[in-house]
């Protein structure tokens, strides 16, 4: 468990993703979590056209004192989420710098070009490098597959956000976890939540 | 229960922008909302139908921009608070109304919220809604912040019931998506009653006839509201100035412009050399406070988006003002400081900031800028817009397409507003070939169908989805009836607004707040303006692709043919798939002659994947929502579907 | 013989109006089809070599090359190409007497073979209308349903590619010299593919001095009777000048210049009346309106003919002197004319990356071009 100080302030995150993986959810919930904590957070999104296949970014700015811009400016993220692998490297290229820690998912979500022959999709053993490369410290986590285990992919962000909390570089509770998403779920629906966000959490440690 | 119904005072909450802004009205006591689905707007009346029922409130998705200001402004002369609702597009359609409105005035508070959406995340547009204000005459707000859009909400029906004019409370995409910590207040717990007073003294502001006549007299009642809006702005809690007393450079903003400029100015290490003039109130602009805060500094730096309205307001009163000010140096959108075109972000601002104070900024190390951008362009492919797996629109598209090519003779789309937009691009075979407003397409094919007398022989063809054709494209469809154009409609009816998170509308039997109301036919609503009216199932891709080419030939007149298939997104169709598919990967011809994987390169449904080391086709089963299309446009019969149990 | 693709074939031969429709590219493939008489290519195809311009009968037809697999010699550019016998002929006793024109060759011909199982399935024209339409018949009693003449080219080998899809072994067609040309190019595997067989077990081709543009003369003949009570359009043999269009009892006569302005441009460059590729040729005989000429070619073409002759589905006899020659000087005319128009337009031989209409020997040119 960490400590109420954050590593920086306002501390930077971008949740990315393809549209429809639930980007938005998880920004929600760990915003909320941070909330509970006294924190200021200030989430930036766009949804609508960039739904239909584009890529999508959540941008949360957590702050013991203030209300930040929306939009983090380039080259200021201390931390990326990914729940595609490529998207972590689209988003490094803007906003990242040597000091910027990745945790990222491995399953692949093909752009139409590539599913249509016209572009080509890296494998994941050079996603890793090339993300290794241009950032502090990268974690890659079969959040999609592992999910897939439990019985539903969606619970895959959960996992990712389980992992994130592993990093202790933010104050996450499993509690809070708990509490946050008893206000959105089904009552039966949350104990397997609770443990994918423990498999996180382990996960990020092999 | 909801978030927005919290009634502890002081209670803090993690809100939208859009949610502020509804939670800012029920604290009002608003009692009736009316909107059309327009992002980045429509949570807005989406939250307030949520809760509609507790709070006792009226919510209505109107059939259009113009007809929910009329709504809501029925419920403001019958001494109601309410809310009108759109994105920046919507005022435009209103604005005959508007300008109406603002000359006859409102009673209860009346609150206009326009969501603009600078850089078009999600519009063909970035226009601007602010102007209107100007023009109309009537007081404009911009929060700056998530606590603002909530408090400004609550302020503006005060403001509202005290001039008994429309304010209008602009918001922009960065807030109204974004969200943020809100402190609530409270929730009023009196009830109130609607009564229209009409039969006293014509010129009654509070019981004659509510009408912008006579003109004069009432033109001259708009600025006095007006002179007396500036003298509440002077004192306005949501106009700030954070920053030295003498600052070497003023930075005037407004509206999410602000939290950029305040990052800026801290990124830069700024706060003793930069002020920050923040403004809520920016129409009309009040005189003293500017003057007093344009007397500061000689460098001022006006950051907006998306035209220089402020820029130029404030550059008015500078000219008014200067043989008591002194002469100034603006930077801002004029003289392209700021750019002219697109949304801003904190980068434009710093940059704008070191250019004027000569201050170099590195966000990062050069070698790591230049390193990444070189792995970006490989290391993450390009994500194009497509329709969704399922999608009706995909396999409408393909018949249209076809029918075009089969028939030969050059015929055109002209397209419209909502998912289907999308066809433009390769997802939808880059068919439509104009696209403007709502409704637009049918005007134009309306006009398109008279261009024979000149030659024109292309056959001219418009679509419209079941919303849009609701929204404005009935009076295009009377006009070609009635003028004799020759064109073909398509109606793309998916059961709902899909593109802006699938609201209801007219052709449904449910309205906002999931009431039962009755449904219109689009089918005989054709039928009654004398067109000929044809209805497929676009998944029947032989069926719909003949029925095209034999309207396109058929002479007479207006010709609509509905294409019927629900939403791929819609509650039903996420319930369970329609087919179980499968692909047999020995009979799949792949590259080669007689298919050139015409599946993955043309038709270009995500669930099908090109499996370049094995050259067959895969399914992608997680993907894969069961619709069966695919099956009938493989020439191998490799793709079969089974109906799913 | 040299191949391109799709998009070689959409420059050289449809967007220069080359194409006469005759449906040997469609239906192979999702991107090629036909409509109303004029093809149109649905969606663009990246391949660089494909069976679609291989096939076509008016691009890189090599004459030397198919006439040494069908007859074991150059191209020597006889009027009437080559074959074994010329007879009249008309259906015999066995036919049931329907709606044929002239004398009921072609339908005697193909209800035999399907009946005694020479084939397995016959690809015939039929109509809708005045629309010709291609069709796959497995039933011998309804050859006689596509027994009409036509006079707009018919994608039928559309039908030929489609029944080759649905697996049959021994396929019969009916078609014009320019589809009896492509079906020769397609027999001879000119992809290499290594499972091909081939399922064309007789051609019988037509005679043809040219076709109608169909989308030109649907609205030329509505402007004089209404198109949906049409029952029969006929060009009667030389020496009449005119076609008849039946409205059942009711006709009416147009003369055949104004019909000659509704040929399309590419039927001039056709250098074949005879489908000189076939294994059978019906054709009309002048002033003989119930008879046909039958040229018999190949060996195939001599059995099934024999055969015919012995079941009683066809009578043969000599044909006159005057109308051979007759038929000479027509054959050869046409052919001289489109050789001479080719030539001319550098259509013919040519060299580097330009694409040739028709490759064969250069002393066969100049003979026939004179």
């Amino acid at each position: 468990m960490a400590g109420t100080q954050l590593p920086n302030d306002p501390y930077n995150i971008i949740i990315t993703g393809v549209g429809g993986q639930g980007n938005v959810m998880a920004s929600r919930v760990l915003a909320n979590m941070l909330v509970k904590k006294g924190y200021y957070v200030t989430i930036g999104e766009t949804f609508g056209a960039s739904q239909r296949g584009g890529s999508v970014m959540s941008h949360l700015r957590i702050s013991k004192k203030d209300t930040w811009s929306p939009q983090i400016p380039k080259g200021k993220a201390h931390m990326i989420v990914a729940l595609e692998p490529t998207e972590a490297i689209r988003v490094l290229a803007d906003y990242g710098n040597p000091d910027v820690k990745v945790v990222s998912n491995t399953r692949p979500i093909h752009p139409a070009g590539v599913l249509a022959g016209d572009l080509a999709y890296p494998a994941l053993e050079e996603t890793k490098k090339t993300a290794r490369g241009i950032s502090s410290e990268a974690w890659f986590i079969d959040a999609t597959d592992e999910a897939l285990k439990l019985g539903n992919p969606i619970l895959g962000n959960i996992i990712m956000l389980g992992a994130l909390s592993g990093l202790d570089d933010l104050p996450l509770d499993k509690e809070d976890f708990r509490e946050v998403i008893a206000k959105s779920i089904p009552q039966n629906k949350i104990d397997i939540n609770l443990k994918a966000f423990d498999l996180g959490r382990e996960l990020l440690k092999q | 229960m909801s978030a927005l119904l919290d009634k502890k005072e002081g209670a803090e909450h993690l809100l939208m922008g859009n949610e502020a802004i509804a939670r800012g009205a029920l604290e009002a006591g608003a009692k009736v909302a009316a909107g059309y689905p327009g992002t980045p707007s429509s949570e807005i009346i989406e939250s307030l139908a949520g809760v509609a029922k507790e709070t006792n409130m009226y919510v209505e998705w109107s059939v259009n921009e113009k007809v929910a200001m009329e709504v809501a402004a029925a419920a403001s002369f019958a001494e109601l608070r309410s809310l009108c609702v759109m994105k920046q597009n919507g005022v435009n359609v209103a604005s005959d109304f508007l300008l109406h409105l603002a000359g006859s005035g409102t009673r209860g508070g009346m609150v206009l919220v326009p969501c603009d959406d600078p850089g078009a995340l999600s519009s063909i547009n970035e226009g601007e809604s602010r102007f209107f204000a100007r023009t109309v005459e009537i007081p404009l707000l911009e929060p700056g912040d998530f606590q603002e859009a909530k408090d400004m909400t609550k302020w503006a029906f005060e403001l509202s019931e005290e001039l008994k004019q429309l304010v209008m409370l602009r918001s922009v995409t960065r807030l109204s998506h974004a969200s943020g910590n809100v402190k609530f207040g409270t929730l009023p717990t009196e009830e109130s009653t609607a009564r229209f007073r009409c039969d006293g003294f014509i010129l009654d502001p509070d019981e004659g006839v509510v009408i912008s006549a006579p003109v004069d007299y009432k033109h001259s009642q708009q600025h006095e509201k007006l002179k007396r809006a500036k003298e509440i702005f002077e004192d306005s809690p949501f106009n700030t100035y954070e920053g030295p007393d003498k600052p070497e450079l003023l930075i005037i903003t407004s509206s999410a412009c602000t939290l950029y400029s305040r990052e800026a100015i801290s990124i830069l290490g700024l706060k003793d050399r930069v002020g920050l003039l923040k403004m809520g109130t920016t129409w009309p602009l009040p005189p003293k406070l500017l003057t007093r805060y344009l007397s500061l500094t000689e460098k001022i730096l006006i950051v907006e988006e998306v035209l220089p309205f402020l820029e130029e307001n404030v550059k008015v009163i500078a000219a008014e003002t200067a043989s008591e000010i002194g002469i100034k140096k603006f930077y801002g959108k004029n003289d392209d400081t700021i750019p002219m075109v697109g949304e801003l972000n904190p980068d434009h601002v710093i940059n704008a900031i070191a250019k004027i104070l000569e201050i170099d900024y590195l966000p990062r190390p050069e070698e790591y800028s230049a390193k990444t951008q070189g792995l970006a362009f490989f290391g993450a492919p390009q994500r194009e817009l497509i329709f969704c797996p399922g999608c009706p629109h995909r396999a409408s598209f393909w018949s249209i397409h076809n029918a075009l090519e089969l028939d030969g003779r050059k015929g055109f789309v002209c397209g419209d507003i909502g998912c289907y937009t999308m066809a433009l691009l390769p997802t939808g075979f880059t068919t439509l070939k104009t696209v403007h407003a709502m409704g637009s397409g049918s005007g134009l094919a309306s006009g398109f169908g008279k261009l024979g007398q000149f030659g024109l022989d292309q056959p001219v063809l418009a679509v419209c989805g079941d919303s849009t054709f609701f929204h404005s494209a009935i009076p295009a469809l009377i006009n070609a009836r009635h003028h004799k154009s020759d064109f073909t409609l398509v109606v793309l009816d998916n059961s709902g607004t899909a593109m802006t998170g699938f609201q209801p509308h007219p052709g449904l039997k449910v309205n906002a707040m999931g009431d039962n109301v009755p449904d219109l036919d689009i089918a005989e609503l054709c039928r009654a303006m004398g067109a000929r009216v044809e209805i497929r199932d676009p998944f029947e891709l032989e069926e719909t692709r003949e029925t095209l080419n034999e309207l396109m030939e058929d002479k007479e007149g207006l010709k609509v043919l509905i294409l019927r298939q629900i939403c791929g997104l819609s509650p039903e169709k996420k319930a369970g798939k329609k087919y179980e598919m499968a692909i047999n990967e020995e009979i799949c011809l792949g590259e080669n002659c007689g298919c050139n994987r015409v599946c993955t390169r043309i038709f270009r449904c995500p669930g099908l994947v090109w499996d370049k080391e094995k050259q067959v086709t895969r399914l992608d089963e997680v993907i894969c929502t069961g619709c069966g299309v695919c099956a009938d446009i493989c020439p191998a019969g490799a793709i079969t579907r089974k109906e799913a149990v | 013989m040299k191949i391109f693709g799709p998009n070689e074939l959409l420059e050289e031969v449809i967007n220069k109006n080359l194409c006469i429709g005759c449906g040997a590219c469609i239906h192979l493939c999702p991107y090629f089809r036909s409509y109303k008489g004029k093809t149109a290519m649905l969606f663009p195809c990246t391949l660089e070599e494909g069976r679609c311009f291989a096939y076509c009968p008016k691009i890189e037809v090599n004459l030397d090359e198919l006439s040494q697999q069908y007859f074991g010699r150059y191209y020597e550019g006889g009027p009437l190409g080559n074959y074994l016998s010329i007879h009249t002929a008309k259906a015999g006793p066995k036919v049931e007497k329907a709606s044929f024109q002239a004398g009921g060759t072609v339908s005697a011909l193909m209800s035999f073979a399907l009946a005694k199982g020479h084939i397995d399935a016959a690809v015939l024209t039929d109509k809708e209308g005045i629309l010709p339409v291609p069709r796959v018949i497995t039933d011998a009693d309804e050859v006689l349903q596509c027994s009409s003449s036509k006079y707009s080219a018919s994608p039928t080998l559309s039908a030929l590619n489609q029944a080759m899809t649905d697996e049959y072994k021994k396929i019969g067609v009916v078609a014009t010299p320019c589809q009896v040309l492509s079906v020769a190019q397609m027999r001879m595997n000119p992809l290499e593919k290594e499972d091909f067989t081939d399922s064309v077990a007789l051609v019988v081709g037509l005679f043809c001095t040219w076709a109608i543009d169909f989308r030109a003369f649907a609205p030329f003949i509505s402007e004089r009777v209404d198109i949906t009570t049409i029952t029969k359009v006929d060009i009667p043999p030389p020496p009449s000048e005119i076609m008849e269009v039946y409205m059942g009892e009711e006709k009416i006569e147009i003369p055949l210049n104004e019909i000659r302005e509704l040929v399309p441009e590419t039927c001039s460059y056709c250098i074949d009346m005879t489908s000189e590729f076939s294994d059978i040729s019906v054709g009309v005989l002048e002033g003989r309106p119930d008879l046909n000429t039958l040229i018999i070619r190949t060996e195939r073409g001599q059995k099934i003919v024999n055969e015919s002759v012995k079941e009683g589905y066809l009578i043969l006899h000599d044909i006159p002197e005057e109308n051979l020659e007759h038929l000479m000087w027509a054959a050869g005319n046409k052919k001289k004319r489109a050789f001479v128009k080719a030539k001319e337009e550098g259509m013919i031989n040519t060299e580097g990356d330009k694409k040739s209409y028709l490759r064969l020997q250069s002393k066969t040119v100049d003979e026939i071009t004179g």
